[in-house]
């Protein structure tokens, strides 16, 4: 029933090859790129400062931020 | 109902373990639960399905007209018509603008997480007629509505536990509820006035109409298939005469009965007197009398035919109708009645013989004969659904958009406009200038709860309809779709006869749970086993069975003599019989219908109501339809499952227990006594040994309780969320635990209970605390707060550019140097500035490193404290602007120092390839049990923990056994919960034989008792038969005089705790305007020392403290005042003068200097005024609030004279 509710103008229009982000996850990622964890399928995504959030995977809108293995500097890290 | 497992009370621990590492992939193991939320997910799968409720909204919307008003100048031009072929609701979907994702359904997990609305586009298709043409349609998108979870318009509809789990929802998701800006609400059921059913009233209101309008009446809701209401009223006059009312657009009207009845159908004088009456009631001078005076008083209108009555209506109400002008009165007349008279029912004949019926109980009533039906008892109530408020809200917004786009043609011809409806150019633009965004007025309604209506319809309040659905705990959750509410206009009623608790709601609404305070009576919950239909029964056999039992057909006139008595079906005259055969008639059809033959649909309501002396008015009455409550109970004869509504009930003999059946009386038996309860008043055990306002309270603290809300934690995000780290399945417990499968959700902890006064820390509800068992976990709890960070655009603005961006506006530069800078000595004071300067010079500061990472948002499992620094952002530089813009932070406001659980990264919906504007930070509070959190058992028996008490110093038993807590015995005598010593005894013999206790109220009487039961349990496992051991002291090691009662109890850790609540306060903020401290816990403000405290003070002889407490750590000022004049105001600081007193004059008490004086005598203000005198001061302290009080004072004209001594 849906299929005939939407009107003609805006019609989905499945992605063209090249204009999308897919398959730029293989791309070298520039210094200072974070990675996240995509809420939708878990590929690890690439996010450079200003990009917009996107899995580049499958597009979807929440990445979720991972528990860090890097080795924090700051001398106050223990609590208390 | 299918049960897939037997119920019982045993741990089930496998089973329970192998469903929560395989959710079934076919259905639900706890079909029960999915019952409970049944109402709200089938009222709204009943609007949108196909042919549902909003496709019978759109048909009684009907045509709407307008006319251009072109043409040959004499007549309207042509002629414009509208109608509305299709309403569609579409599933959520994300926005046709994106094209890169290649999932295109919005789940509701990620609503909750992006804190967004869970909705569907909402379209239109829209038929255009001109002229005579044919209808041309258009389909029209006219916003997003939100979409209920698990409805028909839901991805989640009909997934199986496994599917939902993918879904990151909990296995056992009910849905039922919306989704709006994240949080989830629901509309809440909300009692109305039995549809269909004439009503006798007798109310003082209804005497204010006017004058001889006496304060009786009958009313009847009408309700028409859309679900959409009509209230009609009969008023009765002083003099026998009656009038109609009805309230449209919120407006009333009051037109003669008679009118409507002529204009109903062709008839005349003779004929309404003989439907009137029956031959009985012609011997009954009362009955004749006004028969013939409301004809009489009609022969004043001069109006005989139908159709000149059509006519009269038609023109009187043309205006208020709001129909097109190439209506006839006639036609206007016959829309008036198909709209407002009666609407349940579609033939005007049918309305015609009701309204008799109506005015003859109008009669019965002013005679005495009939007694008035109670509106507040259930028997005349229903509830309204919320998927039916939400439809009838969409056909109002439906109508209303038709209308708007009708208006805009008028206003265009009005303008003189060139509007031609065959050119597509003008029809668009007509349609850009009306606003077409129901989903928007549909999203308000939810996330606010008020209706926005032109008609109210048809109900008595415009707040309230909405309430969040709490996910405290899971019998808080699940509580608010069980709940009714009475409606908000009755919370304000100073009677209570609204709030009683009447023995007509037996078996459909809960006794015990109800809220004490001021919801109380009015926010009912539905028993456990209540069902609320959504849908209409086949009754297309019922009018053929009552003929073949020899029922009259309404049609007859006149009735024969003995046919009194008066059958309706869902408010329609479907015959008339003797008072004999009536009840012949409801005794078969009930079997009939119990039976399944004869095409009685199994919930049909038959109402037989006796003729009676006085009693309510008799006749049959079968309800079908909607939004009725009913029940099973069993029906003797058959041995079968009769559904039963309220209607029908109290005429009804129901045994609560098989002993109880009386032969030859009762018909049905309750299949379980447990059945009038509540889901949550069912999990009280032992209920039936406790005073009964103990359950009550139970019925609030376990909605309170710190406890489980779910598995699928990770993917809310509540503001704020409550979790019982270690909670556990209670040994004693009914077996509705295990068919609500609750041990989904545990909600407290078995705990070792001894009630002793030990210590005297367990004084007034106190309670003491095996530290050793806090140390063990023993209500250890966890909050989760949600925050969302970021910028929201605004809707208006046409700027699409962000302006800000999380992180560092110099990451190269940060990352190129922060090894260094850590390793930079900070040994001495100067050291230390050094750094925290090199800090600055790359634009941060070096605790901010701490708890953000190199992205500037926060770092996961970072402790973060008040004040500290969780994400790092920094302007947008213009173009061309080459300057490192400032990074700047978000800060953690919060008293309680805070781990960072999740951080989310929100993208935005559609294709904008906008950056990152929003982040969702989880933190997580640990709260171990502290001194002064509430725990309670379940059983009404509240208390603080007072003391964690050293385990060495615990008393202990012979076995070597610990309490882990210790209550005071005071507890009981005057709270009488007796339910809990005997939950203490099950308890304990089910901890030590391992076996779960069944704690079924009503399972054992004065002959085998419970504490013989499980007195025999304890005996067998070694222990003493009352639950009683010797107890030895923790700290002398001798033995207590007296046994102690000590067994297991199941404890629930409610959620306030002293961490939300402590207020301490030495100095701090105060108000600008008194200089008192401020109040309120959250700006640090004080608790105030009022009246009554005060007073106590004094008593006390306190002055010392009431002087402390009231002016020094208060507004205490010291002031200068004049001496001679006792003013305040008039005192100035003079500008020269060392050497001479006091610094400070009286202005007033000084004179100008004349210059004779000696220079010494002369002293000058600020202005360069000199003058003599006004030495006379000193200084004072003082209330601020006092000079406060002068100044205005004198703003007023008044000055204020104080009298200084010594």
């Amino acid at each position: 029933m849906s299929s005939t509710t939407g009107s003609q103008r805006e019609a989905y229009q499945p992605p063209s090859v090249g204009s999308s982000g897919v398959g730029r996850s293989y791309a070298p990622a520039p210094a200072g790129t974070m990675f996240y964890l995509c809420a939708e399928c878990g590929v690890k995504v690439g996010i450079n400062k200003g990009e917009p959030i996107r899995c580049k995977e499958c597009g979807h809108r929440i990445l979720y931020k991972q528990r860090t293995t890097r080795y924090l500097k700051s001398k106050s890290i223990v609590p208390g | 109902m299918a049960v897939t497992v037997k119920p019982n009370t045993s741990f089930n621990i496998l089973r329970r373990e192998d469903l929560f590492r395989n959710p079934p992939k076919d259905k639900s193991a706890f079909p029960a639960l999915l019952n409970a939320v049944k109402p709200h997910i089938e009222s709204f799968n009943a609007i949108t399905a196909e042919g549902g409720l909003l496709d019978l909204a759109r048909q009684d919307i009907g045509v709407k007209c307008v006319f251009d008003g072109k043409g040959d100048g004499k007549g309207l031009g042509n002629k414009l018509s509208l109608r509305i072929d299709k309403i569609y609701v579409g599933k959520p979907k994300i926005s046709e603008r994106d094209k890169t994702t290649l999932r295109r359904e919005i789940f509701p997990a990620e609503c909750r997480e992006r804190h967004i609305t869970y909705r569907g586009k909402l379209s239109v298709k829209l038929g255009l007629k001109i002229n005579d043409g044919p209808w041309v349609s258009q389909d029209r998108e006219v916003g997003n509505i939100p979409i209920m979870v698990r409805s028909n318009r839901c991805h989640l509809e009909n997934l199986a536990p496994h599917d939902l789990v993918e879904r990151k929802e909990e296995s056992e998701e009910l849905g039922g509820y919306f989704i709006v800006n994240g949080i989830e609400k629901l509309i809440r059921l909300l009692i109305v006035q039995r549809r269909n059913y004439p009503m006798a009233i007798i109310r003082p209101s209804l005497a204010g109409r006017g004058k001889s309008y006496t304060n009786m009446g009958v009313q009847i809701r009408c309700v028409r298939p859309d679900q959409s209401s009509q209230t009609n009223v009969l008023h009765y006059l002083n003099d026998g005469n009656v009038t109609f009312r009805f309230s449209w657009r919120k407006n009333e009207y009051l037109v003669p009965v008679i009118m409507i009845m002529k204009a109903l159908v062709e008839t005349n004088d003779r004929e309404i007197f003989d439907g009137l009456l029956t031959r009985k009631d012609m011997e009954n001078t009362f009955l004749t009398d006004r028969a013939e005076l409301l004809l009489r008083t009609f022969k004043g209108y001069q109006l005989l035919t139908r159709k000149e009555n059509l006519q009269h209506l038609g023109e009187k109400f043309r205006i208020v109708m709001g129909v097109p002008p190439d209506m006839s009165d006639v036609e206007v007349g016959k829309e008036f009645l198909r709209k407002i008279v009666l609407v349940h029912l579609e033939d005007p004949r049918d309305k015609y013989r009701l309204l008799l019926f109506m005015v003859r109980k109008l009669y019965a009533l002013a005679e005495g004969t009939c007694q008035a039906d109670n509106p507040d008892a259930i028997q005349h109530q229903e509830v309204l659904l919320g998927g039916f408020l939400y439809g009838m809200i969409i056909k109002e917004r439906a109508e209303e958009y038709l209308e708007s786009i009708v208006k805009e043609v008028r206003r265009e011809v009005q303008r003189g406009n060139v509007l031609d409806f065959n050119n597509k150019e003008h029809r668009t633009r007509m349609f850009s200038r009306t606003s077409e965004n129901i989903g928007n007025s549909l999203e308000y309604f939810i996330s606010t709860g008020n209706l926005s209506s032109p008609s109210g319809l048809d109900l008595q309040q415009v707040s309230g309809f909405t309430v969040v659905a709490e996910k405290i705990n899971f019998y808080r959750f699940i509580s608010h779709f069980r709940m009714v509410h009475r409606g908000s206009f009755f919370a304000q009623l100073k009677t209570t006869t609204v709030r009683k608790l009447l023995p007509e709601s037996w078996g459909f609404l809960c006794p015990v749970h109800t809220p004490d305070g001021s919801p109380c009576g009015l926010l009912n919950h539905l028993t456990h086993r209540c069902q609320i239909t959504t849908t209409t029964s086949d009754v297309s056999s019922i009018r053929k069975a009552l003929v073949s039992l020899g029922v009259i057909s309404p049609a007859t006139s006149p009735l024969p003599h003995s046919a009194t008595v008066c059958i309706q079906l869902d408010g329609c005259i479907v015959g008339w019989c003797s008072p004999k055969l009536a009840k012949v008639v409801a005794d078969t059809l009930r079997f009939w219908k119990v039976e399944g033959s004869h095409g009685i649909p199994p919930d049909l309501e038959i109402g037989y109501v006796p003729i009676s002396r006085g009693g309510q008015y008799p006749g049959i009455y079968l309800f079908s339809q909607q939004a009725r409550m009913i029940r099973p109970v069993k029906y003797l004869p058959l041995e079968r499952e009769d559904l039963v509504g309220p209607f029908e009930q109290p005429y009804m003999s129901i045994a609560v227990t098989p002993p109880e059946i009386a032969p030859e009386e009762s018909t049905h038996v309750e299949l379980d006594p447990t059945n009038i309860l509540s889901i949550i008043a069912n999990m009280t055990p032992f209920s039936d040994f406790n005073q009964s306002p103990r359950n009550m309270y139970q019925c609030q603290m376990g909605k309170q309780a710190m406890g489980t809300p779910g598995t699928a934690l990770r993917y809310r995000s509540d503001n704020k969320m409550y979790r019982l780290q270690t909670g556990q399945t209670p040994i004693v417990r009914s077996p509705l635990y295990n068919e609500y499968g609750l041990d989904n959700f545990p909600n407290g902890m078995n705990a070792v209970v001894a009630v002793i006064s030990y210590t005297g820390y367990d004084m007034d509800d106190a309670m003491i605390l095996n530290k050793s068992a806090y140390e063990r976990g023993f209500g250890h709890g966890t909050i989760y707060k949600t925050e969302k960070l970021g910028w929201t655009e605004e809707r208006r603005s046409r700027i699409k550019e962000s302006k800000f961006l999380f992180g560092f506006a110099n990451p190269d530069e940060i990352s190129a140097n922060i090894d260094e800078l850590h390793e930079m000595d900070e040994s001495t004071d100067e050291a230390k500035v050094f750094k925290r300067k090199a800090f600055q010079r790359i634009g941060i500061r070096q605790e901010w490193l701490r708890t953000v990472d190199m992205d500037g948002l926060p770092t996961i499992g970072q402790l973060v404290k008040d004040g500290d620094a969780v994400a790092v952002y920094h302007a947008i530089p213009k173009e061309g602007d080459r300057t490192r813009p400032e990074n700047k932070v978000f800060i953690y406001k919060g008293s309680e120092d805070a781990y960072i659980d999740e951080v989310r990264l929100l993208g935005s919906e559609g294709g904008d390839n906008k950056p990152m504007q929003e982040i969702s930070i989880k933190y997580r509070i640990p709260r171990a049990p502290n001194i002064g959190d509430k725990f309670s058992s379940r059983h009404g028996q509240k208390g603080v923990c007072s003391q964690k008490w050293p385990s060495i110093d615990m008393p202990f038993t012979e076995s070597g056994m610990q309490p882990d807590i210790i209550i005071n015995p005071h507890a009981f005598p005057s709270r009488m919960t007796i339910g809990m010593f005997v939950e203490s005894l099950a308890g304990k013999s089910g901890a030590l034989h391992g076996i779960a206790q069944d704690s079924t109220p009503f399972r054992f009487d004065e002959e085998n008792t419970a504490a013989d039961y499980f007195g025999h349990q304890l005996k067998v496992a070694g222990y003493n038969y009352h639950g009683n051991e010797p107890m030895y002291s923790g700290i002398t090691g001798e033995e207590l005089h007296a046994d102690i009662y000590i067994g297991v109890v199941y404890y629930q850790r409610l959620r306030h705790m002293v961490n939300d609540k402590y207020q301490v306060r030495t100095t701090g903020k105060i108000s600008e305007l008194t200089h008192q401290p401020i109040k309120g816990r959250k700006k640090g403000g004080g608790i105030r020392v009022g009246e009554m405290e005060r007073d106590s003070l004094l008593a006390h002889g306190g002055a010392f403290l009431l002087q402390d407490r009231l002016f020094n750590c208060s507004d205490y000022t010291q002031t200068w005042v004049c001496r001679a004049c006792g003013s305040f105001l008039s005192t100035t600081s003079s500008v020269r003068g060392s050497g001479f007193g006091s610094v400070v004059r009286c202005r007033r008490c000084a004179v100008p200097a004349t210059g004779l004086e000696e220079g010494e005598m002369i002293w000058e203000d600020g202005l360069g005024g000199r003058f003599v005198g006004g030495k006379d001061t000193t200084v004072v302290a003082v209330p601020y609030v006092l000079k406060y009080l002068d100044v205005e004072l004198a703003a007023m004209g008044i000055a204020m004279k104080f009298n200084i001594s010594p």
